[in-house]
């Protein structure tokens, strides 16, 4: 499947900003079933300094600075990627018991696995506590394997939660979340996560798009040309597998990974400091198209 | 011989009545009775002073360390205060046997952390090979995950290292902890022995002790060889979180002794990936910063976006490698408790050797066993949390009820990776002196290592802290403890070495005019305007208070009228609204006993005495590094005499008026202070800029309010007088003009006179030349603003024609045409500091985080 994903943020600022320093994660990752094939990103006034790296989780950051007086910043990333299946699941064992799959993760010092491990401690916005583990537990009986575990949690978190975009704002903690039953998918992917972190595994956050042009007959999918984000676990033999909590699916070809990490803040799409401005109005649109 | 007998007798209360708890190592004796041979020359020494003398002494210090303005800032303490800094006259010595063995740990130490600080930012070997722990590193605060891919420096990472030590009971010297991201006290160490040769020269001079100045050679050496670019002479800034940070005193301090530049976040700014100073002169380009801001702080678009300390793109501009840092930023990674228990097997890893210097025992709850011990012996352990946070601090658990104890249990179990428990340490005591005698308390040592070239340099000697009270361990000078000079003694004497003999590499003999930051610039401007402003309202108030005297003397109506219309004077040269002006004010004119001193005293009131004394006094220390030392001795004295002189809860007004006079003195050796001891460079037009715009002012508003109105012939002869007297120019006035009060001779002396310091024409003719020496940013054709400004109200005044001035219009008796004149220079005078503040010191732009914010409100 190929799309071109056009992402264009916009800034206007009641008064001049004279400078200013930014980070966009915008430019998608390359995966063994996900190929950026092109990806710009267009900034209005052009930069002064303009650099772009790998940040530690391996995502794409582009630094730029604006440097000359302006009162209105645009940034448009374009981006062309196309996606295959990824492999089926039941190539690998995947029948495990989840907690001997967990105490593998403490007992190797493989690459692949301290690798994960990281994935199972606290991060700035995921602090796993006894609710949250307890909220968890009740997908991971003894015995059960792995991903049927980790299905069963996106499943309850599905059912049982209401999207409202109304209800979070960016620094809603976990606890009432889980206490009022009310988020949106990025609530939604740091509630699973800490679930899984809770049980000892290793669970990060994947910020990308969703295609959602809804399949003939079929309701359209929550989250239309946005940002979106899901998880993802690892699994010793599987590596790591993707979920979408939101949309209670397991993402294949309609999900665009851009960029993953520990949580929502190690992937924030953009951010930055502006010196002086006044207030300033934001306004942002993404558009996913499929391409034929 | 009387003497003498009392003096045996005096020092025997010294050294004879010396206990040390049973069981303390203490430094002196090591065993009971038997004091060690290095400390017997200096206790005899102190027994021929006797405590009289050592009290003395200690006074002696004390007034020293205030003079210098030598402080500690204690955090919550009431409006910021700071505390002055404490110092114990008997030092802690070490023998120069016992030192090798210290320093020589101290090495193989920093050397030791600074390959495990490029690992873990680096290669990652310990964690691969099993050596550290993954949780360990990565759920600390410290590891920063911005900082993995940074340039590789040249040599070491760390370049400056403080461990704080401390002897147990067996008499061997341990780590307690390391300071690794902007460690603390070095500047306080070298303070400390600056006074202490002071008190105590000969005692000094013979005890042959090691000099500190090898230390900071070593640190200017460096931090010349980390910079980037520019080695020759580079410019290096020490960059410190601002007068409020606890050790401020010590980062103005240090930049002035070692010559950098003191600057504050705002001062810098990252353009085209480097770093530059914003000053008076335009930008600059920053090589080296010498950081005393935390880890997390230093830059808000990587680290912590709501840190108004640091500088947005600073680590961008490290990564490009356009900048050096020290510490590079993300050593706090090393602060980690939880490392101690893994350094011994990361020493035989990459030194092949064992620690020299053991840390305390530390046991690391991440492992099964370790945490099962800790849990097990809680009550005899000190537990810190591996993230030291607010709420989130060490514990001893013996200090904690059962409930406590089992709330702190369910914690490390929940997250034992978050936790360490520590050996309870007992340290040694030193001798000190407390209420004349001489007391052991506990010590702990902190030492300081700095990368010089390709080796490390320890400074011989150190910052001693001892406890506040006898049996007291903690020594952190948040609760109060007191310092200690560390006296290492050689074996045979040292040459003196000064930091001035430093060989530069083709170092030119060129004047070096460093630039002036525009923060400093612009706290210069106020440090004048305010010391003019409170001058001003204490010289009218002083003519108030003795009109006041003189009315109720000879109760003479005349002198009633007169009385009046300076108290209204008052209201308007202060500012301080409604005052005795309007309705409210009739009351007030009739016992303006309270009003008065409110303006006197009320440190909330604009305007008061009180209130431009204190923000003069907080101008100037924001640049602490600028001053001469006796200049800021006169600062620093000003507030402390004036809160002394009035500072009871029911002030009496007799003693303000004492206190006026001793006020405006100091006002005025300030002043002289700055005159002769200020290089003319741009801090001084500054400087000189703020105090002749105020005082143009100042006169503006006092000739307005009491000459402009026309009284009686009386009256008004009175008014005349206590103008000349409020600006010092009755003498003047008098070998002038004799005897003839009138207002044109008034006008010519207080208004045109160029030469009379005290008149307006003589300040706009100052501003005039100091505004044309000013850097410009662009050179333009014709006159810029503040110029132009500047000009247009000098030449209306030159104009001008004193009798005219002093035509009095029939209807109701106003000088229009001096109101009028005097009007349109105050306006323009006003908008010139507005330009000036635009033009120079716009550098403090509010600044404005965007992060994404929630996924979908983006939608």
């Amino acid at each position: 499947m190929n799309y071109r994903v056009i992402h264009k943020t916009q800034y206007k600022y009641s008064g001049e900003v004279g400078l200013c320093h930014n980070e966009a994660r915008l430019q998608p990752r390359e995966l063994p079933n996900q190929q950026c094939r092109a990806s710009e990103i267009r900034i209005d006034p052009s930069p002064a300094d303009y650099l772009e790296r790998q940040d530690f989780f391996g995502n794409r950051v582009a630094y730029f600075s604006v440097q000359q007086p302006h009162g209105k910043l645009v940034i448009t990333a374009t981006s062309e990627i196309s996606i295959s299946p990824q492999q089926s699941l039941s190539e690998f064992g995947t029948d495990s018991a989840w907690e001997t799959l967990r105490d593998r993760l403490t007992q190797d010092l493989s690459s692949d696995i301290l690798y994960a491990m990281q994935f199972t401690l606290d991060s700035p916005m995921i602090h796993t506590s006894e609710t949250l583990a307890e909220y968890g537990r009740a997908s991971f009986p003894d015995g059960r394997p792995l991903l049927d575990g980790v299905r069963d949690l996106m499943q309850r978190i599905y059912t049982e939660f209401t999207y409202d975009p109304e209800f979070t704002s960016i620094a809603t903690p976990l606890a009432e979340v889980l206490e009022h039953r009310r988020g949106v998918c990025q609530d939604f992917a740091h509630l699973a996560i800490a679930c899984l972190r809770a049980q000892g595994l290793a669970a990060r956050y994947v910020s990308g798009y969703l295609e959602t042009l809804p399949p003939p007959g079929k309701e359209k999918l929550v989250g239309a040309d946005a940002s979106h984000a899901w998880f993802s676990v690892f699994h010793p033999n599987a590596g790591w597998i993707d979920f979408d909590p939101t949309n209670n699916q397991m993402p294949s070809e309609q999900h665009i990974t851009v960029a993953w990490g520990r949580d929502f803040s190690d992937v924030s799409p953009l951010k930055g400091l502006a010196f002086g401005g006044g207030e300033h109005k934001l306004d942002v649109s993404v558009d996913v198209a499929r391409l034929n | 011989m009387e003497t003498q007998r009392t003096r045996e007798k005096q020092a025997g209360k010294g050294v004879q009545f010396y206990a040390t708890q049973l069981g303390d190592y203490d430094e002196m004796h090591a065993k009971e009775g038997e004091v060690l041979p290095h400390w017997d020359y200096l206790m005899r020494a102190l027994d021929r002073l006797g405590s009289d003398g050592l009290e003395r002494r200690r006074k002696e210090a004390e007034r020293l360390l205030r003079e210098t303005g030598v402080t500690y800032n204690v955090y919550d303490a009431p409006q910021n205060k700071t505390n002055p800094w404490q110092l114990d006259p008997i030092p802690l010595l070490i023998s120069s046997q016992e030192w090798a063995v210290i320093e020589r740990g101290l090495i193989q130490r920093t050397e030791l952390l600074d390959l495990i600080l490029a690992d873990l930012y680096g290669p990652q070997h310990l964690i691969k090979k099993g050596l550290l722990p993954m949780e360990l590193v990565y759920s600390h605060i410290g590891f920063l995950r911005p900082c993995t891919d940074m340039p590789k420096p040249l040599t070491h990472h760390l370049i400056v290292h403080a461990t704080n030590l401390a002897r147990g009971p067996d008499g061997r010297m341990w780590v307690l902890d390391d300071r690794t991201q902007a460690p603390s006290g070095a500047g306080y160490a070298l303070e400390n022995r600056t006074v202490m040769a002071r008190v105590l020269p000969s005692l000094f001079r013979d005890a042959q002790v090691h000099r500190l100045a090898v230390f900071f050679r070593g640190l200017r050496t460096g931090l010349a060889n980390i910079a980037p670019q520019n080695k020759e002479d580079p410019h290096i800034v020490v960059l410190t979180p601002g007068p409020l940070n606890e050790t401020y005193f010590e980062h103005a301090y240090l930049a002035s002794y070692l010559g950098y530049t003191l600057v504050q976040g705002d001062d810098l700014t990252v353009r085209d990936g480097k770093v530059w100073l914003k000053s008076l002169q335009g930008l600059q380009q920053v090589d080296v910063i010498l950081r005393r801001l935390d880890d997390t702080f230093c830059d808000p678009l990587e680290l912590r976006l709501d840190s108004q300390l640091g500088v947005a793109g600073l680590l961008q501009a490290a990564r490009l490698g356009n900048v050096a840092i020290a510490n590079p930023i993300g050593s706090s990674i090393l602060e980690n408790p939880g490392l101690l228990a893994f350094l011994p097997s990361i020493a035989r890893y990459f030194l092949g050797q064992d620690l020299h210097l053991p840390s305390v025992a530390t046991w690391w709850c991440g492992q099964d066993e370790e945490r099962d011990f800790v849990l097990a012996n809680l009550s005899q352990l000190v537990i810190k949390p591996i993230n030291r946070s607010a709420g989130n601090y060490a514990v001893f658990g013996g200090n904690l009820s059962v409930a406590e104890r089992e709330n702190l249990s369910a914690r490390i179990r929940a997250k034992p990776h978050l936790f360490v428990g520590q050996q309870e340490v007992s340290f040694s005591t030193a001798p000190a002196l407390s209420d004349g005698k001489i007391e052991p308390r506990h010590a702990i040592l902190r030492s300081f290592v700095v990368a010089r070239d390709r080796d490390y340099v320890v400074m011989p000697g150190g910052l001693t802290r001892i406890g506040p009270q006898k049996g007291v361990f903690d020594v952190s000078n948040q609760s109060g403890g007191i310092s200690k000079d560390t006296w290492v003694l050689a074996s045979e004497p040292e040459k003196q070495v000064s930091l001035w003999l430093q060989p530069h590499r083709g170092q030119g003999t060129e004047p070096l005019i460093g630039p002036l930051p525009s923060r400093s610039a612009e706290n210069l401007f106020w440090v004048g305007r305010y010391a003019e402003r409170a001058e001003a309202a204490a010289r009218l108030m002083r003519t108030v208070l003795q009109k006041q005297r003189e009315s109720r003397e000879f109760n003479d109506t005349n002198d009633l009228s007169c009385l009046k219309a300076l108290l209204i004077a008052l209201t308007h040269v202060t500012g301080a609204y409604p005052g005795f002006i309007g309705e409210e004010g009739k009351d007030k004119l009739n016992d303006p006993r309270e009003e008065l001193i409110s303006l006197a005293l009320d440190i909330e009131r604009e305007g008061s005495i009180a209130y431009s004394l204190q923000a003069f006094t907080r101008s100037a220390y924001a640049v602490r590094d600028l001053w001469s030392s006796d200049t800021w001795r006169m600062v620093d004295k000003m507030e402390q005499k004036w809160q002394r002189a009035n500072g009871s809860l029911k002030p009496r007004f007799g003693r303000i008026q004492d206190s006026l006079n001793a006020f405006i003195l100091n006002l005025v050796a300030f002043s002289g202070l700055t005159t002769e001891s200020m290089v003319r460079e741009t801090g001084w037009l500054m400087l000189d800029i703020g105090r002749r715009l105020e005082r143009a002012l100042c006169t503006i508003a006092l000739l307005r309010s009491l000459l402009v109105p026309s009284h009686d012939a009386g009256v008004n002869n009175q008014i005349m007088e206590a103008v000349l007297s409020t600006s010092e120019s009755v003498i003047t006035f008098r070998r002038r003009y004799r005897a003839f009060m009138q207002l044109p001779t008034v006008l010519a002396l207080l208004l045109m006179d160029e030469n009379h310091p005290r008149a307006l024409a003589y300040q706009l003719q100052h501003l005039q030349k100091h505004i044309d020496l000013l850097p410009r940013e662009r050179r333009i054709q014709g006159l810029h603003e503040d110029q132009r400004l500047i000009l247009e109200i000098y030449t209306d005044l030159r104009l001008a024609n004193v009798s005219a001035l002093a035509k009095t219009t029939k209807r109701n008796r106003l000088n229009r045409n001096l109101d009028q004149l005097l009007a349109g220079m105050d306006t323009r005078l006003w908008k010139f500091s507005e330009t000036l503040t635009h033009s120079y010191f716009s550098h403090v732009q509010g600044e404005q985080i965007f992060a994404s914010s929630k996924v979908e409100e983006e939608l």
